[in-house]
């Protein structure tokens, strides 16, 4: 039977909706949460606890004046905010937010579509919203967005190596890039009958590797680096105003909703959760209620994160994405190809031995976490100029990062004599 | 022509016109990110030829991270970004290759296709290859270029961190720069110094240019 | 599908050594960093003898991709000889350097594993990728002297020109591919015989194909790279890109040309003859200007490019062909041997020469007869090697050229054949020039005196000998390389 072509309309704006809504939601939430741990009260003025502050402070965005200032370069300018959010609407387009819901004799999946290829398609979009921010560093053509924009990019980046990897863990272990397929693999119980199998105790070190870089790739405390406003005003969008910093701040609060929406899919069974008996018809729509429920659960985390953490230094920031979260989703997409690939040609480890594995290596990857600050980098050395390394030691000035190098260009031999 | 030709050559024709405009346009941040539509234009090549996985590989590895570093390269190597003029002389003479080689190349192409040379050139339903398959190619067929690339992608690694690192520190006795010296030029303050084993290094300034 | 790991071990063999080489040089401090050295001549050493226990076996492995034969085994031996002798000249020129000794080891390593993998590759895609790792190490090693500005200018050409030419390639390839609809070059051959052979399309992208290979064994019209990126680099990896990366075009365009092409030998065989005489002829015409010894030993090894191209001009099609086309794979080969001997012994000598000063003109080789006999004596006999005089390897290389010619005596191969002899006496002219600024004139004051050091002297001694010895008995080599046929397997 050909579907009428409302079904999959309805279906697209039922989701995107949803999305708005959820993001609408974090707004307030956030000011709310973040108030109470500060001991102030936050919005309280339109509507019931002030939910409808978003709807009003959109409508002041609307309303105020544009400004585009006179140097920049007017396309790029005009099209980075619009990059940013569509890129931010797209990647929820793979993510199902419940099961299928058979309504009016036709059946809605609760999914824009499910591309056999949707994990790859959210770091796809990952990767065209470095551009939003880029873009709108340097088509604002003064320094400290520009700054801004290199830095977040660079983190982005960066962060995005790291989580592609956990993700190639969770493929790797379900066999498949559909995302239904990894909701589906998650469905059922885990190595111990009653706990649900979802692949966050499988695959924890990812998972972990996943949850810290999800916060780095959008860009949020205590990883906001891109908005230091000790040291960059701003950021990127600093020369932005009205509608055009609406949309920044729109696609950075929705990406927020989206990771928090991918994480719950990969790692904790997306909309799966005890359906109580429901007939078959709205068990789907109970699938939306769990969704919701664990997605704002990470809401919740982004929002406690930002009240509770002060801003991560830049280089550290780059340590603990390259010398930290990198290596461990590495050795752990090669432990659980590994795996896999033990399970197909021998039945694999006993439920009990993999458990103990799985929590061992998570030790080790907190213990890593932990350890990570002691080794001395660029930032410390160039504190202490006195105890500069002697010349001709082919390890001096061996690790300094790039950016740090950046404007410092001098011959050693100065930079040695007192 | 079905549907999805018409999308086929509208995608095409995108491609190529960002890849003109990637050599034509006189700054540089808009060259790359004509590059970057362009690497774009052939996902959507990939996508049309139901080769999704590999259209969206293409997004993240080209796209997400190839022309994303082109970008901060410019930034931060402090290359002149923005509308200044690098062209040298040759333009006219790069067009004409360029151009020559084009019109060859598309006349072989046309007489190949028209000529019937191809064989007999069926037309199939378009099914992109399978993950599995994609896979199973990687991975068993040619493993052995997949690890030789490997070791070719970690040199290049080093490569590039050896081209951009800073020296390492003193560097021996070992002549600093090349010297061309043909005995009937007047002698330069070098010829004096040689018997020290001290060389005059090149100034700060030109050492930066040290890698591509 | 098993894999034959035996067939596959010099490559491991190097690809561990390598890794290894990376590893200690993140291990070691200082001075010690130079031990990586040993380590990678060790690893050379173990790769070689796991060559030699594969001489006479025929294997294939991964399909039809990689085939050991006795080709490639002998073509493995002159890469890895050449690779110990690299190893031996490079000590002293990076351990005073000091420049980044295990990244470069490492570099060299790897560059070597693309050419390992050149002889026996037996696809198109592999011999891509197998040439990609010849040429990207090999662009960073050319700028490892990054304070000489003339360092940066020759990996940047290098670079530029070597990724033109490889698109340029890949376009070629991507074309046979459709055309062929395999990347398999016995495969390739077939598919052109069966269809019919003169398609535009497919003769153009035989040519683009050809061209990417001219451009890496810089032949002439593509040559423009090479005489300032030997003279920019530093001079070790020079030596190894004069003489091992070129080997490397010329293993991959022999298995290009004599296997997947073969049917169209009528086609690119004229070419090739005629870029041959065109790469003698003005690699040896602009030697003749030169005052930097350098870019001298590297225009001259333009021209001896073009030597070696000369018996592909003679490749023909058929299977009544098949005599014509081993003389002149066995004459590539040959030549290729002798030419490593005596080429990477002069630059061992240039090294020794200038290491410490950098001065390289001509002039500065004056009186060198008196400053250290032994290196003056060894350049002598590399250059006169070089432009073929007795009792050198240099005259056999030329000789098994010219005996190729006769195998089939066509008006062609005269007319290269003449090329070949008017060339060798031009070039006698610039190389007995320097031969005489050696031993008649005077030094310069105030130059310091030669320390060349142990492995440079044996590498340069063994070197001399070597070519003073297979130019007396040059059936050491010709009796591996005449029993070699590449066309055994198509």
């Amino acid at each position: 039977m050909e579907t009428p072509l409302w079904v999959p309309l309805l279906q697209v704006v039922v989701i995107f909706t949803y999305y708005l809504l959820l993001t609408a939601l974090l707004i307030w939430a956030e000011r709310r949460v973040v108030a109470r741990m500060q001991s102030r009260l936050g919005p309280n003025r339109v509507g019931p606890f002030g939910i409808l502050q978003t709807l009003v402070d959109g409508v002041k965005m609307f309303f105020k004046e544009d400004v585009t200032p006179g140097m920049v370069n007017k396309l790029i300018f005009n099209i980075a905010p619009i990059v940013g959010v569509v890129a931010g609407f797209l990647s929820i387009a793979v993510i199902p937010i419940g099961g299928e819901v058979t309504l009016f004799g036709e059946t809605f999946t609760l999914v824009v579509s499910d591309l056999n290829v949707g994990v790859l398609w959210v770091l796809a979009m990952g990767s065209l919203h470095v551009y939003s921010t880029f873009l709108a560093g340097w088509a604002s053509n003064s320094p400290y967005p520009l700054m801004g924009g290199i830095r977040s990019s660079a983190q982005m980046v960066s962060y995005e190596i790291a989580q592609g990897l956990a993700v190639a863990s969770v493929f790797i272990y379900t066999g498949s890039l559909r995302v239904s397929d990894i909701v589906a693999a998650q469905s059922g119980s885990g190595f111990v009958e009653g706990v649900p199998g979802w692949y966050a105790i499988p695959l924890f070190p990812a998972f972990m590797v996943f949850v810290i870089g999800m916060v780095a790739e959008a860009g949020r405390p205590p990883f906001d680096l891109a908005e230091a406003e000790g040291e960059l005003v701003g950021g990127f969008n600093t020369e932005y105003s009205g509608l055009r910093f609406g949309m920044f701040m729109l696609a950075e609060f929705m990406s927020v909703v989206t990771m928090s929406a991918i994480v719950v899919t990969l790692f904790l069974g997306g909309p799966a959760g005890p359906t109580f008996g429901a007939p078959d018809a709205v068990a789907g729509l109970i699938g939306v209620f769990w969704f919701t429920l664990k997605t704002a659960l990470f809401i919740f985390l982004f929002i406690l994160l930002r009240g509770a953490l002060p801003r991560y230094r830049y280089d550290r920031l780059m340590n603990l994405g390259w010398k930290v979260l990198i290596p461990v989703a590495l050795v752990w997409t090669l432990v659980t190809a590994g795996m896999v690939l033990l399970e197909q040609e021998q039945g694999g480890f006993g439920a009990g031995l993999r458990l103990t594995m799985a929590s061992a290596a998570g030790v080790i990857l907190l213990w890593l976490v932990a350890t990570s600050r002691t080794p001395r980098d660029a930032g410390d050395r160039a504190d202490h100029h006195e105890v500069a390394p002697a010349p001709g030691d082919p390890a001096a000035g061996g690790d300094d990062d790039v950016l740090a190098t950046h404007g410092e260009d001098v011959p050693r031999t100065e930079e040695v004599s007192p | 022509m079905t549907g999805h030709d018409v999308v086929f050559v509208l995608v095409g024709l995108l491609t190529a016109a960002a890849a003109i405009l990637t050599v034509t346009s006189k700054n540089l941040v808009h060259a790359a990110l004509f590059l970057a539509t362009t690497l774009a234009g052939i996902a959507g090549v990939f996508l049309v030829l139901a080769a999704d996985f590999l259209a969206l590989v293409q997004l993240v590895v080209y796209v997400g991270a190839v022309a994303v570093l082109f970008l901060f390269g410019l930034m931060l190597t402090r290359a002149p970004i923005g509308r200044e003029a690098l062209d040298n002389q040759n333009r006219g003479l790069a067009i004409g290759v360029s151009g020559g080689l084009f019109v060859v190349l598309s006349a072989l192409i046309v007489d190949a296709v028209v000529g019937g040379s191809l064989g007999d050139t069926t037309v199939a339903e378009v099914t992109g290859p399978g993950i599995e398959d994609i896979g199973m190619a990687i991975f068993a067929e040619w493993v052995l270029p997949f690890e030789v690339l490997s070791m070719l992608l970690l040199a290049a690694l080093i490569g590039a961190i050896v081209l951009a690192r800073r020296e390492p520190g003193d560097s021996g006795e070992e002549a600093m720069a090349t010297r061309i010296d043909f005995g009937d030029a007047p002698p330069t303050e070098g010829t004096d110094s040689l018997s020290s084993g001290s060389l005059p290094e090149l100034t700060s300034g030109e050492r930066r240019e040290g890698g591509p | 599908m098993p894999i034959d790991f035996i067939a596959i071990m010099p490559e491991i063999v190097l690809t561990v050594t390598a890794l290894l080489v990376l590893a200690a040089d993140l291990a070691l401090r200082g001075d010690a960093k130079q031990l990586v050295n040993p380590l990678a001549t060790f690893g050379t050493l173990i790769a070689i003898g796991f060559t030699v226990f594969l001489w006479g076996d025929e294997r294939t492995t991964f399909g039809t991709m990689f085939v050991v034969d006795a080709y490639a085994v002998v073509f493995k031996l002159v890469f890895l000889v050449a690779l110990l002798a690299i190893l031996g000249i490079s000590w002293r020129f990076f351990a005073e350097g000091r420049y980044f000794q295990g990244e470069y080891y490492f570099l060299l390593l790897t560059s070597f594993i693309g050419m390992v993998l050149m002889p026996s590759a037996r696809d198109l895609l592999l011999l891509f990728v197998a040439l990609e790792t010849v040429s990207i190490p090999a662009f960073v090693m050319a700028g490892l002297r990054k304070r000489d500005l003339y360092s940066s200018e020759a990996a940047l050409k290098f670079f530029i020109i070597g990724v033109l030419s490889v698109a340029l390639m890949l376009f070629g390839m991507s074309m046979v591919y459709g055309f062929t609809g395999t990347t398999d070059l016995v495969g390739i051959a077939e598919a052109i015989r069966a269809g019919d052979a003169d398609v535009p399309l497919l003769l153009g992208s035989v040519m683009l194909v050809i061209v990417g290979f001219g451009f890496k064994v810089s032949a002439v019209p593509f040559h423009f790279w090479a005489p300032d990126t030997y003279a920019g680099s530093p001079m070790p990896v020079a030596a190894m890109l004069a003489v091992a990366s070129k080997a490397a075009g010329f293993a991959g365009l022999i298995a290009i040309a004599f296997v997947a092409f073969e049917p169209l030998a009528e086609v690119w065989a004229p070419v090739l003859g005629v870029i041959a005489i065109l790469t003698m002829t003005l690699g040896n015409l602009i030697a003749l200007q030169q005052r930097d010894l350098i870019r001298l030993l590297a225009y001259s090894s333009v021209a001896q490019a073009g030597y070696m191209l000369v018996p592909f001009g003679l490749a023909r099609s058929g299977s009544d062909a098949i005599a014509v086309n081993d003389a002149a794979v066995q004459a590539v080969l040959f030549y290729l041997a002798a030419y490593a001997v005596m080429n990477i012994g002069a630059f061992g000598v240039a090294i020794a020469v200038n290491r410490r000063t950098g001065l390289r003109s001509i002039a500065d080789y004056a009186g060198l007869s008196a400053r250290s006999p032994l290196l003056a004596l060894a350049l002598t006999v590399f250059l006169l090697s070089l432009g073929g005089a007795p009792p050198t390897v240099g005259l056999w290389a030329k000789f098994a050229i010219l005996e190729a010619i006769t195998v089939d005596v066509t008006a062609f191969g005269v007319v290269l054949g003449s090329f070949v002899v008017i060339n060798s006496v031009i070039a006698f002219f610039y190389y007995l020039k320097v031969v005489k600024t050696l031993w008649m004139d005077e030094a310069r004051e105030g130059l310091p005196t030669l320390q060349p050091g142990f492995n440079l002297s044996a590498v340069v001694v063994v070197l001399m000998v070597g070519t003073v010895v297979l130019g007396v008995l040059p059936g050491l080599i010709t009796d591996f390389t005449s029993i070699t046929s590449v066309l055994a397997t198509g």
